[in-house]
């Protein structure tokens, strides 16, 4: 019985976070990450392109991996508390292994800050570039860039589905149906190994699926442009709802049914994947998930409103035309993808306003969309109506539910003070940009900042203005992209965990 | 003294036990098996009645009764028999209460009783004294707190050092204290010159508070003070004693499962850290790193519950472990069970009764080793025939004056000090040689 | 009798018996325009209308005296629509630059509900009644007329409370001045009129005195109702530029103690509990939030060379109080400035007074609470059991005060958001080149009851070239802004009308 008691007194012999044990998963997770550069090598060996950038950084990236977990000790369990580590270094420092190859040889990404932004963009998903020409990329860069975007998505699966709820993070707990809730006391890398089994399949097998769609549609000629190499590129970009593409206009010149086809498929990403995993496993109905429905509501009103406002005017004459802009780009901006049809920058002020309140809500929890996400949205909207109700009767007990469960008050709170942060990193952000580039001497309405700071914000992409979906970020000052680099980061996480690591307490006991 | 006591539960039974052999005691109680119970062990009267009726009191004879010892669950019982026997008699009034407003108001002279009581108040202030001092097996404290009665367990591997090994003329003992005894195996051994204090022996020691450190520090082997305290339940006694411990300058936390509670006691104690939590989730435990903390004091309302409680505690690696207990039986099963020190608060609050009961002369009395020894605060009579004998030359009659109070301030006499009429004299004695030391002094 | 939730006829009763006094109140205009020999008539016939509907309304609804809790809400909202529709009448029976009733309404709105943006392009051609009764509509409104209300009208003494917590928003519990709620009210009047009282002193005094040539009682008194109300209009078209430093110096200070919360400032100034200023954390936020915003206006206008010396200083302090406090006045066009300057005077706007003072937007305390909810959402991230409740100046806030302090956030900048939205639309329909950042302006200085915007509905410009329709848009933003939307949100409940 004393040894027990020693061994675990040992154990807690830290005071605060286990800095060491994250660390050490860090190090690991970064190694495992190696592995990818492998695949942009191939192709750079088959294309005839210089292949050394990725060979180079997959070993920087390896070593760097190994070191970190030679150097760090095997923590213990990992627990809630160092997750929050785990998860921000982890983003951070991979953004940095993804940008390596962009360094070595990419001449439009020698600055580090762009080199970092363009790696940050692919691997939170966003999809925003400071490229101004796309065109002139290496294939294998190119694919790169789309691939970094799909091992980003990977991760975030498990972010969302596993960790996030885990660390009980702006009430995913409650909030997001996932697969395995996982009991608490279950060691926190066991439950990320389980979810990631069961859900890496959906995500491989959609893949796999938009991949052959494209390809035949490429095939059998109803889409020239469709190659397999635009497939895969594509596919990478809308599975994770990210949004880069190897085209400078987006998806603009390839034909009307390969835009439905990305458009579904990133209706389909944008939803909660454990949603995908039963229908396919248990074969129970996605209509059934209030937030599901309430995602395709948003989408229908969305598409509606601006498919009138396209007729009215005078962008798209009435027809199929009008319809397919409507849709696809009012899925790509929710679910956070960014993928254009045409560049809406230049559509009218209601339009944009649309679209930048889009930005804002976001995917379905548990999906690789980003933002507030639908189901917040809903939870804040029958909070907002409760409050009203006890406006007048002060005494009424309230409970809130979601799909039929009720919600306990903490995860109202926790939901709450999540749309706080999230309001309050959007305006400062917009705040930010405003000035700096007035005292850079940018030319652009204050709008576009504000547009920009909620697609940075919700991992979204394409801005207005010149930032717009066939424009570029390039034109911002650094200081500016080192800002839209946080927002990024900070979103994709969806605030909390790097807030958290901001506070005292943290690192205290 | 004839003495009127009314409850015959946990507290009077207490109470009954110490004074009866001294005294004339009268026992009042609703209860006729309680009354029964007591009057088969002890040669007591027991009337059965409700003690906050007059015809009760009257009955029990309050009418000619010295003391009035009011100490029933109820505190306005309690209250209501203090204000009759004021009404009825001469007769002093002890009060004993749960409330610790009661006990504000006494203190501003509001409540026309003698004395008042108050269980939290008192086990929270004992609690916080072995927080203090965690190898005090007991602390008792006498002259407003200017004069300290440890009882000390020497560990059986402690080295030998400048005070322990040493006969006692050569030993280092810290200044301003005094041992009263050494206690080894079952011997009581009078603290002559040549006696040395061995690992294994328990000392009594009489001195400053400053000076009960010192002892502290040289008896124990882990030096740190403990300045961060766990208290689990938030109940009138949990809450008294992070007062205690928050004005003591001591960081705590309080884990108390009820949601109102918690809530309510996080925004009474601004300076307290309060968790809603079970306090029996390993989880929570790990996470919040309960384990590091210096001592855990367990005063949630179940003996049961404590107990699995502090043995998890242990099992995460609290040091220190103090149990508030409900039950006599239970001191001894958690003690056993590993729990450092278990506080019955009826115990105590009997003890601080008995103490006022005493003597009016005699103006707190403890009691060490069960009842074997004891600790008096006698005022010296002009005509005692020690009165101007400097300490030298009094006899060693197996007393031991500790210390003098003299103008309010405490002195740790010395051997040329001399004994001065009208001073306060801190005396351990043997409980069979209390009677000749009142007559002596 | 009544179907519904809410006794609509009591609530009618009030706002006639309210009509039937500020009937009376047009006697001020009217009693001036004799002095300074302008038209009676528009003043007079207002009064006997006003009267008139009120005597009428009171008739219809008679016997329906009391008012409950539930009839607070619908009380609030309809005294802030229906006093400003009879405050609008001399407007539309004698001011041609207000002959458009939704021009009028407009500026009778904007005046009771002390936002002080104007419709006016030429202020100075007003005769010396109307303009001093637009600054009257100002004093009026400003502490609120329902406080006033409690204060007086005997049949408040049921449901007062709930009113007067309506009228004086924020989320804690009024604190009570005196033992009972119409004491509160009376206490409060009292203190706001004689604060008023010593303004008008102050600032004609610098008229007599000769410190300031353009300062006289007239003006003084115009200008203390308007600062005092922490309103905006003045009655001259240059508002303070008109006038001399030291005069602004003067109005500035009365504008930062009307800021302050009037309950805490009675206990300080009446009943001499000076210790409550050291700890009222809101005040000190208050304070905070003026220092730093007046400094990053300033670093501005001096950075970019708009202003020097004592001027810049001047100017910058003022412009940066002026809008956060939501008054509105204005000593130097701050449309020229540059990002910086206007970036933080937007947000300024958001921030708004303390709670329980003559100001509007947001306010300081919801501000300070939010913060402090954020700290304790990160705190309990990592320590999930620990009961963390939210103290405020010391004494703890309710979790549903805190809740309802929560939501008004999002509601507000979706209001907000939305009108910008509505604006920016009509000014394509109508042919207006309104900018975003203008239309921005425009939204954010109406919902939060401050005034000038930016743009051509900057300091020294006016609202007029909006259209019709932008104009609705933007009095309903001043009246939601003046209500703090809630008891909007609650009328629109089907929940409240069901019995």
């Amino acid at each position: 019985m004393s040894a027990t008691i020693g061994l675990q007194a040992l154990r807690r012999n830290t005071a605060g976070v286990d800095v060491s044990g994250a660390l050490n998963l860090v190090g690991t997770l970064i190694k495992y990450l190696s592995a990818a550069f492998l695949f942009p090598t191939v192709l750079a060996l088959g294309y005839g392109e210089p292949a050394w950038p990725y060979v180079a950084s997959g070993m920087i990236v390896l070593a760097f991996g190994l070191v970190l977990e030679r150097v760090t000790s095997r923590g213990g369990v990992i627990r809630a508390q160092e997750g929050f580590l785990v998860v921000s270094v982890v983003w951070a420092l991979a953004a940095w292994a993804v940008a390596l190859p962009y360094l070595f040889a990419e001449p439009q990404l020698r600055n580090p800050i762009d080199a970092y932004f363009e790696a940050m963009s692919g691997i939170t998903t966003t999809g925003a570039t400071t490229l101004i020409d796309i065109a002139a990329l290496d294939q294998s860069m190119a694919m790169w860039r789309q691939f970094s975007q799909w091992i980003g998505g990977m991760g975030i699966v498990v972010l969302a589905l596993a960790i996030l709820p885990r660390l009980r993070v702006g009430g995913s707990r409650q909030l997001v149906e996932s697969e395995m809730p996982g009991p608490e006391y279950e060691p926190l890398k066991t439950t990320i190994r389980d979810t990631a089994r069961r859900l890496w399949l959906v995500y491989v097998g959609l893949s796999a699926l938009m991949t052959l769609i494209l390809c035949i549609l490429g095939w059998t000629g109803i889409d020239d442009l469709m190659t397999e190499y635009q497939a895969a590129a594509h596919m990478f970009a809308a599975m994770p709802t990210g949004g880069f593409s190897p085209q400078p206009r987006s998806l603009e010149p390839f034909a009307p049914a390969s835009q439905w086809v990305i458009g579904v498929f990133m209706l389909l990403a944008g939803a909660n994947f454990a949603l995908h995993y039963r229908a396919v496993v248990r074969r129970a109905s996605p209509f059934r998930d209030e937030e599901f429905r309430l995602y395709l509501a948003f989408i229908f009103v969305a598409t509606a409103g601006i498919f009138l406002e396209l007729l009215r005017a005078d962008i798209f004459a009435a027809g199929e035309g009008a319809l397919r802009n409507a849709f696809v780009n009012v899925v790509s901006i929710m679910t956070t993808t960014g993928f254009a049809t045409s560049d809406f920058a230049l559509w009218t002020g209601a339009t944009s306003f649309i679209f930048v309140v889009l930005m804002l809500i976001g995917g379905c929890a548990g999906s690789t969309a980003g933002a507030i996400k639908v189901v917040r949205v809903s939870l804040l909207a029958k909070a907002l109506h409760r409050e009203v109700d006890q406006t007048i009767h002060r005494e009424a007990v309230v409970p809130l539910s979601v799909n039929g469960r009720i919600v306990d008050e903490r995860t109202v709170r926790a939901v709450l003070g999540f749309l706080l942060f999230y309001l309050l990193l959007f305006l400062g952000g917009a705040f930010v940009l405003a000035i700096e580039e007035a005292r850079a001497g940018l030319e652009a309405a204050p709008f576009v900042h504000v547009a920009t700071s909620a697609t940075m914000l919700g991992n979204v992409g394409p801005s207005l203005g010149f930032a717009g979906p066939m424009g570029s970020m390039d034109p911002y000052s650094p200081f500016s992209k080192s800002v839209m680099i946080l927002l990024m980061w900070a979103g994709r996480l969806e605030i909390i965990p790097v807030a958290v690591l901001l506070t005292r307490r943290y690192w205290r006991a | 003294m004839k003495i009127l006591i009314v409850g015959a539960g946990q507290v009077g039974s207490t109470i009954v036990e110490a004074l009866h052999d001294e005294h004339e005691l009268t026992v009042i109680d609703l209860d006729q098996a309680r009354l029964n119970a007591l009057g088969h062990r002890f040669d007591v009267l027991t009337t059965e009645g409700n003690g906050a009726s007059r015809r009760t009191l009257q009955d029990a004879g309050i009418a000619d009764a010295d003391l009035l010892i009011a100490c029933t669950s109820r505190d306005e019982a309690n209250l209501v028999s203090a204000m009759l026997a004021r009404a009825l008699s001469k007769a002093k009034t002890i009060v004993r209460t749960t409330n610790v407003e009661f006990l504000d108001v006494w203190r501003e002279r509001q409540l026309d009783v003698d004395f008042v009581v108050s269980s939290e108040v008192e086990t929270a202030t004992a609690i916080g004294r072995i927080i203090g001092m965690p190898n005090a097996k007991q602390t008792d404290v006498f002259a407003d707190g200017q004069v300290e009665i440890v009882e000390f367990d020497v560990p059986v591997d402690l080295a030998h050092g400048e005070t322990i090994g040493l006969p006692l003329r050569e030993a280092r003992i810290p200044g301003e204290s005094k041992v009263a005894s050494i206690i080894r195996g079952e011997q009581l051994l009078v603290p002559r010159g040549h006696e040395s204090i061995m690992p294994g022996d328990r000392v009594i020691v009489i001195g400053s508070p400053e000076a009960a450190r010192e002892w502290s520090g040289i008896v124990s082997q882990a030096a740190a003070p403990i300045d961060d305290v766990v208290i689990y339940g938030a109940e009138r006694t949990g809450v008294a004693l992070a007062r205690v411990l928050l004005d003591q300058g001591i960081r705590v936390r309080i884990i108390e499962p009820d949601t109102a509670r918690a809530r309510r006691v996080a925004e009474e104690l601004t300076g307290a850290r309060v968790f809603q939590a079970s306090g029996l989730d390993p989880d929570f435990i790990d996470r919040e790193r309960i384990g590091q903390t210096g001592a855990a004091v367990f005063a949630m309302r179940d003996d049961e519950i404590n107990l699995y409680a502090a043995t998890l505690a242990r099992i995460h690696g609290v040091r220190f472990t103090i149990a508030v207990v409900d039950e006599p039986a239970s001191v001894a099963v958690l003690e056993h069970a590993g729990v450092d020190v278990a506080v019955n608060p009826r115990s105590v609050t009997a003890e601080e009764i008995v103490r006022f009961a005493h003597d009016p002369r005699v103006r707190q009395m403890t009691m060490l080793e069960g009842d074997r020894y004891e600790v008096l605060d006698i005022t010296v009579r002009e005509d005692s025939e020690l009165v101007g004998k400097p300490f030298r030359e009094l006899p060693m009659t197996g007393s031991l004056i500790g210390a003098i109070v003299r103008n309010g301030s405490a002195v740790f006499p010395h051997g040329d000090d001399m004994l001065l009429a009208g001073d306060r004299a801190i005396i351990f004695t043997e409980s069979s040689r209390t009677a000749r030391v009142e007559r002596v002094l | 009798m009544t179907a519904l939730g809410v006794d609509v006829g009591a609530a009618l009763n009030l706002i006639g018996a309210l009509l039937r006094y500020l009937s009376l109140a047009f006697l001020v205009p009217a009693v001036l325009a004799l002095g300074y020999d302008e038209p009676v008539w528009p003043f007079a016939v207002s009064g006997v209308i006003t009267a008139a509907a009120g005597v009428g309304l009171g008739a219809m609804t008679h016997g329906r005296e009391r008012i409950g809790p539930r009839e607070g809400f619908l009380i609030v909202a309809l005294v802030w629509l229906l006093i400003p529709a009879f405050g609008a009448l001399p407007f539309l029976l004698d001011e041609p630059q207000l002959s458009n009733p939704m021009d009028a309404f407009f500026e009778a709105v904007s005046g009771f509900t002390a936002t002080g943006a104007t419709v006016l392009t030429d202020i100075d051609a007003l005769p010396k009644a109307m303009a001093m009764w637009r600054q009257l509509t100002h004093w009026l409104g400003g502490m609120g007329i329902i406080v006033l209300a409690v204060a007086v009208l005997p049949r408040l003494r049921i449901g007062g409370r709930q009113l007067l917590e309506s009228e004086l928003a924020g989320p804690q519990e009024v604190e009570r001045l005196g033992a009972t709620i119409r004491e509160t009210a009376r206490r409060l009047w009292v203190l706001y009129i004689g604060l008023t009282v010593v303004a008008i002193l102050a600032l004609a005094s610098l008229g007599w005195s000769g410190a300031d040539p353009a300062m006289n009682l007239y003006e003084g008194v115009a200008h203390a109702w308007s600062a005092l109300a922490l309103g905006g209009f003045s009655t001259k078209n240059l508002s303070l530029a008109a006038f001399q430093p030291i005069t602004q110096w003067v109005i500035l200070g009365f504008i930062v103690l009307a800021g302050i919360n009037f309950l805490r400032l009675y206990r300080v100034i009446v009943q001499r509990h000076a210790s409550l200023v050291a700890r009222d954390e809101e005040l000190r936020l208050y304070l905070t939030f003026l220092v730093v915003g007046s400094a990053l206006v300033l670093i501005e206008v001096l950075a970019g060379g708009f202003l020097s010396g004592a001027e810049a200083v001047r100017s910058s302090i003022f412009q940066a109080v002026s809008i956060m406090t939501t008054t509105g006045f204005a000593t130097s066009d701050y449309t020229r400035w540059g990002a910086l300057a206007l970036m933080t005077l937007l947000v300024l706007m958001f921030i708004g007074t303390s709670a329980g003072s003559t100001g509007g937007s947001i306010k300081v305390v919801r501000h300070l609470l939010v913060w402090k909810l954020i700290r304790r959402e990160l705190t309990q991230t990592v320590h999930r059991e620990e009961v963390l409740p939210i103290r405020l100046s010391g004494a703890v806030v309710d979790e549903r005060a805190l809740r309802s302090v929560v939501i008004f956030f999002p509601i507000y900048m979706g209001l907000f958001a939305l009108g910008a939205v509505l604006l920016a639309i009509d000014a394509r329909r109508s042919h207006l080149a309104l900018g975003a950042f203008d239309a921005i302006g425009a939204a954010a200085a109406c919902l939060g009851n401050i005034g000038p915007a930016f743009g051509f509905a900057g300091p020294f410009g006016s609202y007029e070239p909006f259209s019709d329709l932008s104009t609705g848009v933007l009095t309903g933003l001043m009246w939601l802004g003046r209500l703090e939307i809630i008891p909007v949100a609650v009328l629109l409940s089907r929940r409240y009308w069901r019995a």
